[in-house]
């Protein structure tokens, strides 16, 4: 029968010369000072690629293989047989800006006073994803199973108790450590933290330090040809397009009242509903929908938690103006235009989710003006289209707001083409191959939107709608977000 | 309802996601905490590396490296890391099946199994002779297995054409050695890369194959690295200095570097002329036919490379050369290690610290069936052609001495012609896969089809090669069993069992000790044996004496040294590291070992304007051998989901191919099709690489089933192709 152990390991017991060192001391011997913090440091050169540090991460936190906290990444360089291969391994850099903590709408992440760590609480996340689009480094992942967002805590909790990290202390090489940095310095000087194959650190000011070899100019990541067409989100498009909508009719509702133009009753009444369902459908598209109410916790920093709310006090007030309507009551264009102000703040919310540097197809102006636009080429378009207005300078503004949303949608791709950023490069690559049947079709139905106002204002209508839907779909689909290098194969999928 | 509060948003997997503090581990996941720890060796590859298996009810939890262990000192690679997924895996074999009468497997009981398996081979050996019967076993099974199959296989069927797939892996070695030396037996260890000045590693990739050696050549401060590789690997990149040599002319280099030595002087005469045979011979062979210029040609080094590569290893105090299958996977296997030999002869660099040349096994027990197995040598390493050998086994056994074959068997290859031509009717498969290992595919099948009886025994079911079985007997695999392994420096490290095995699967040990019994001999071969320990103090007496002594060794020494290194003689304490011949002394009769000429001949699939580019295979750290084992285990898979084809930029300009581009590789015996293309500098222009693990995109569909005609060895290494386009499907 075998030997069965005590539950004690008996450390020490053999008299053998060690070859590696006792993992504790890969780490720190002491805790942070003030002004200082933990961060990783990875040897470049003395990975071997091994990848031990990938299957102990997921086996410490018993994550399922499609999540993996730390990744290895390949580069390549020079010519056979000058050949330089190295890897990276990469888990949370534990900024010292961190954008994930900066976007959390409901402040599950919070940045450990005394060790600096990034610590992210499952019990607090509602799912809403939008840390995965905000980090640089594609560190937070989203867990479907649980419907909650993880990520690497440099095994916090060890390192409280005196024990190296899971990935530091399965590192064959000694190749992940972990260090004290001092958070002034770093922020003024933090070179060591760029490397091949990883985004700038001056994103977030990313703390892990990199070793880079004598090559290091030469190496290029050996993912580069793998370029996928984004995920679409399908209720985000929903969501982004009926609130924009519904600002754009109100807006328009408002200006035929501003004008003195009779409005029927139940004039506001669609505009209304399409917003109240966008706002009740929103949680859906959590991975926890019944904690949607937490998002309004960090309105102090994230786009998200401002986002709600202003649009609930667009929907608020634009519930009250509807009512006014009704009631033709007087005065009342006061609380359209508040409706309005409320609806484009939370327009201008929207964009400004998608606007962070993860996201370089995102990153830019014309997200807002985009966004803004979506609402007056329907908004417009409403009027005419529920009978309320014939008016040819309503008309005019419907076109010209389509020609305003084509002619930036161009200029975007023609920057994005003409950039010197890779994932931009990328992105507008995408938009000329695998989704060019798509970005054509938009131009199409923009071209029929406008056409077709002079015939038929319903059809405009729903041309322009199907329009802007395709042109919010071309948004999320050819967006090619910053990443740390990744290996050359394609992670494989889950088993089925 | 549990998924609707999921859909709703509350958080059902709360309590399988949440952490805890752990005696053994630490802070870390609840999944891991174990209630009992049982302390094992890992069974994947022969590095031995010890580790720790952490069992809560019957399912291993959690692995870790056992801590001062001294081979691994507590590090695992990432197969060992995630080793105890494999015995939950889906696909475990779990019942006995035969083939009924429709051609379908069906369920059938032990009883019913074993005796089909009897009475079918039987049958067969009744019919088509003794010697029709086949057995190709594994490097997987323990020492214990190997060693009570060997007696049922040699004394009970009495058939000689008993074969491992070891052939497949380093036949190539064991062949060289008994050249050079006299005997099987690998001299050095491993701390003998944390001493040496110098080391060469010839086609061996231990980055990825062997990662966990890595850093005893870590440890070597100031120790200078010379890796010999057509490819750039990642070993290649941990070298001092790579030497990327045409494929096939290892030879040429090492007889080169040996010329140098001999031109300058560095040949260590003393040793030389006391315990060496040949030198004079050699001397003349070496610097009439191998001068630089013709080693540069061969190589396409640069002389001043190679002589520079001599003179490093001449001049070291301690030179150590390392190798695998680079050298073992060729049609001059045998010759290479014969001419690796020679370099460390000639300069004295064998049986002292940091001075051997050393070959790195492949699977976890190679070394194991090399001693105890009793296929390519009588168990012990004694001589088959050797009548004392014979007779003192005999006494040890009490049976007649000519029972005792005079002569092996067939080899593995030689087993798979027999099948094909109608030698072989009946054949038994122990724990290997050859519908994926084996060289040009067409050929195995053809083998198998031909057979009246296939009886495939595996941890696995339905593999490849059990969709082909007659029968299917299911094992227990590492982690449900006994016994030991002995890894590449010689030590014997206790595996044991910490959980039981599914459903009905049992231990190749249990299945060996029935079918014998079935068979009516267990009595004879197996006297009082109750389980692995009797026979592993059965194998200890027939051990004494003999290089691989392993009379003063005992299971609860094993367990508590972290292993021992063999010879361990009756009486021996502590666990010093050994070496063989440290004395000089070598295994011939004269005491000397001989050094042979040995001249490098290209490889025999040769290139030509149809097959333009040669083919190199290997593996990646991710997976084990042929994916048996690891595609079940979900992080591995999702690390190294398919296989790839290496192809040099200039090649894939010239074809006008693009980065994971489908293509199909076509050699003249078949093709491999849609595999991802690689554009890449690691290979060389006109060169091809492809990891040999899938079986979905099989690269032994292509490769030459030309083997060495001493170690019968196959050359994978190298064989012509082209690549084109994939075909549109």
């Amino acid at each position: 029968m075998p030997t069965e152990l005590p539950l004690l390991d008996q450390a020490g017991r053999h008299a053998f010369t060690l070859l590696v060192k006792d993992s504790r001391t890969l780490i720190p011997a002491r805790k942070p000072m003030p002004g200082e913090q933990y961060r990783f440091h990875f040897d470049m050169t003395k990975c071997i690629g091994c990848k031990c540090c990938v299957v102990a991460c997921n086996e410490q936190n018993g994550n399922p293989a499609e999540l993996n906290w730390r990744r290895v990444g390949e580069l390549e360089g020079g010519v056979y047989p000058f050949t330089e291969r190295l890897h990276l391994s990469m888990g949370c850099n534990h900024c010292l800006e961190p954008s994930c903590l900066i976007g959390c709408p409901v402040k599950a992440y919070t940045k450990d006073p005394l060790t600096g760590i990034v610590d992210h609480s499952a019990d607090q996340c509602i799912g809403c994803q939008y840390c995965t689009w905000n980090c640089s480094y594609g560190v937070p992942q989203f867990n479907p199973e649980r419907g909650v967002v993880g990520k690497c805590d440099m095994c916090h909790s060890r390192l409280n108790s005196g024990d190296a990290p899971a990935c530091v202390h399965a590192c064959p090489e000694e190749a992940i450590t972990i260090e004290l940095v001092n958070q002034t310095a770093w922020r003024a000087d933090h070179k060591e933290a760029d490397a091949p194959g990883m985004p700038s650190s001056s994103d977030s000011f990313s703390t892990t330090r990199i070793t880079r070899p004598a090559a290091a100019e030469k190496l290029r990541r050996v993912d580069g040809g793998r370029v996928e067409v984004g995920d679409p989100h399908w209720s985000l498009i929903g969501f982004l397009v009926a609130t924009q909508f519904a600002v754009g009719g109100f807006f328009t509702l408002w200006l035929l009242d501003l004008l003195g133009r009779q409005l029927p009753w139940w004039a506001a009444i669609v505009p209304l509903a399409v917003a109240k369902l966008a706002l009740a459908a929103a949680p859906l598209h959590l991975g926890r929908p019944a904690f949607a109410w937490r998002a309004i916790q960090n309105w102090k920093s994230s786009w998200v938690s401002r986002e709600v709310l202003a649009m609930s006090a667009f929907a608020g007030a634009a519930m009250a103006y509807a009512a006014a309507l009704y009631l033709q009551l007087p005065g009342r264009t006061w609380i359209g235009a508040a409706t309005v102000l409320m609806g484009l703040a939370g327009v201008a919310a929207s964009a400004r989710i998608y606007m962070v540097p993860a996201r370089p197809s995102w990153n830019q102006w014309s997200t807002m003006i985009a966004f803004q636009l979506t609402g007056f080429v329907l908004g417009l378009r409403l009027a005419p289209a529920a009978g309320l207005t014939t008016e040819g300078w309503v008309l005019a503004a419907a076109i010209f707001a389509s020609v305003l949303q084509i002619s930036n949608s161009l200029a975007w791709q023609w920057r994005m083409a003409n950039s010197s950023s890779p994932e931009l490069r990328s992105s507008a690559g995408l938009l000329g191959t695998a989704l060019r049947p798509l970005a054509l079709g938009s131009l199409t139905l923009t071209a029929l939107a406008i056409l077709s106002i002079f015939f038929s204002p319903v059809a405009a209508l729903l041309f322009a709608a199907a329009a802007e839907t395709l042109r919010r779909y071309l948004f999320f689909t050819s967006a090619v977000p910053k990443s740390v290098a990744s290996t050359f194969l394609k992670p494989g999928e889950a088993h089925s | 309802m549990k998924s609707l509060f999921r859909l709703l948003g509350f958080d059902t997997l709360r309590k399988e996601y949440a952490y805890g503090d752990d005696p053994v581990l630490g802070y870390t996941s609840i999944r891991r905490q174990a209630e009992r720890w049982v302390r094992s060796t890992c069974g994947y590859c022969s590095v031995g590396c010890g580790m720790d298996l952490g069992v809560r009810g019957n399912q291993i939890v959690a692995v870790k490296g056992w801590d001062g262990h001294p081979v691994s000192h507590g590090k695992l690679c990432p197969k060992g890391l995630s080793e105890h997924h494999t015995l939950s895996a889906p696909d475990r074999a779990q019942h006995p099946m035969l083939r009924n009468k429709n051609g379908k497997l069906q369920r059938v009981s032990w009883p019913e199994a074993l005796a089909a398996l009897t009475a079918r081979f039987r049958e067969s050996q009744r019919r088509h002779g003794a010697h029709s019967m086949g057995v190709i076993s594994t490097g997987q099974l323990l020492t214990e297995e190997f060693y009570a199959l060997g007696k049922l296989i040699q004394l009970g069927f009495g058939t000689r054409n008993y074969c491992g797939n070891t052939t497949l892996c380093m036949a190539s070695a064991v062949s060289g050695y008994k050249r050079s030396f006299g005997s099987d037996g690998p001299p050095g260890a491993y701390e003998d890369f944390r001493t040496a000045d110098v080391t060469l590693l010839v086609g061996a990739n231990i980055a990825d194959n062997h990662p966990i050696l890595c850093q005893h050549l870590d440890a070597n401060a100031g120790g200078y690295l010379m890796v010999a590789d057509p490819r750039v690997t990642k070993t290649a990149m941990m070298a001092n200095l790579h030497l990327p040599l045409k494929p096939r002319s290892d030879i040429a280099l090492l007889n080169g570097m040996a010329h140098v030595i001999i031109r300058n002087g560095l040949v260590n005469r003393d040793y030389v002329e006391k315990h060496t045979e040949g030198y004079a011979r050699l001397r003349q062979f070496l610097l009439e036919k191998y001068p630089l210029e013709r080693v540069a040609a061969l190589t396409g080094l640069d002389p001043q490379t190679i002589a520079h590569a001599g003179r490093m290893f001449g001049h070291a105090r301690r030179g150590m050369i390392a190798w695998t299958m680079g050298v073992n996977h060729s049609t001059q296997g045998a010759e290479t290690v014969s001419a690796i030999a020679n370099l460390s002869l000639l300069t004295g660099q064998v049986g002292h610290s940091g001075a051997s040349p050393f070959s790195i096994t492949g699977q976890c027990n190679a070394m194991g069936t090399r001693e105890a197995g009793f296929t390519s040598s009588l168990p012990g390493y004694r001589k088959f052609e050797k009548k004392s050998d014979r007779e003192e086994l005999a006494a040890l056994w009490r049976v007649s001495a000519d029972r005792i074959p005079e002569a092996r068997g067939l080899a593995y290859p030689d087993i798979i012609e027999a099948a094909v031509s109608g030698g072989i009717k009946s054949l038994w498969i122990i724990a290997t896969n050859p519908i994926v290992s084996y060289p040009n595919q067409e050929q195995v099948k053809k083998a198998f089809r031909n057979l009246d009886f296939l009886v495939v025994q595996d941890g696995f079911h339905p593999t490849p090669t059990s969709e082909y079985a007659d029968l299917v007997l299911p094992a227990a695999i590492w982690g449900e069993k006994e016994g030991t392994y002995t890894n590449s420096e010689r030590r014997v490290g206790k595996a044991n069992a910490a959980v039981k095995p599914p459903a009905e699967a049992r231990s190749d040990f249990d299945i060996f000790f029935d079918v014998a019994a079935t068979l009516g001999c267990k009595d004879e071969l197996f006297p009082s044996w109750a389980g692995p320990e009797d026979a592993f103090n059965e194998w200890r007496r027939v051990s004494k004496g003999r290089l691989c002594d392993y009379s003063g060794m005992t299971y609860a020494a094993l367990e508590a040294e972290g292993g021992l290194q063999w010879p361990y003689p009756e009486g021996t304490t502590g666990n010093a590291v050994s070496r063989l011949y440290s004395n000089g002394r070598f295994e011939f009769e004269d005491g000397k070992a001989r050094l042979h000429t040995v001249e490098n001949d290209p490889f025999p699939d040769g290139t030509d304007t149809r097959y333009p580019m040669i083919l190199n295979t290997g593996r990646t750290v991710e997976h084990w051998h042929t994916r048996t084992k690891t595609s079940q285990v979900a992080i591995l898979e999702r690390m190294a989901p398919n296989a790839w084809l290496e192809m040099n930029p200039v090649d894939a300009k010239a074809l006008a191919l693009e980065s994971h581009a489908r293509v199909d590789i076509v050699s003249r015996r078949g093709a491999v099709r849609g595999v991802e293309l690689r554009v890449t500098e690691i290979t060389a222009p006109g060169q091809v690489f492809m990891p040999f693990h899938f079986f979905e995109t099989n690269v032994n569909e292509v490769t030459h089933d030309a083997f060495d005609p001493i170690s019968r060895e196959p050359n994978y290494k190298q064989c012509a192709v082209r690549v084109e386009p994939a075909a549109r499907r």
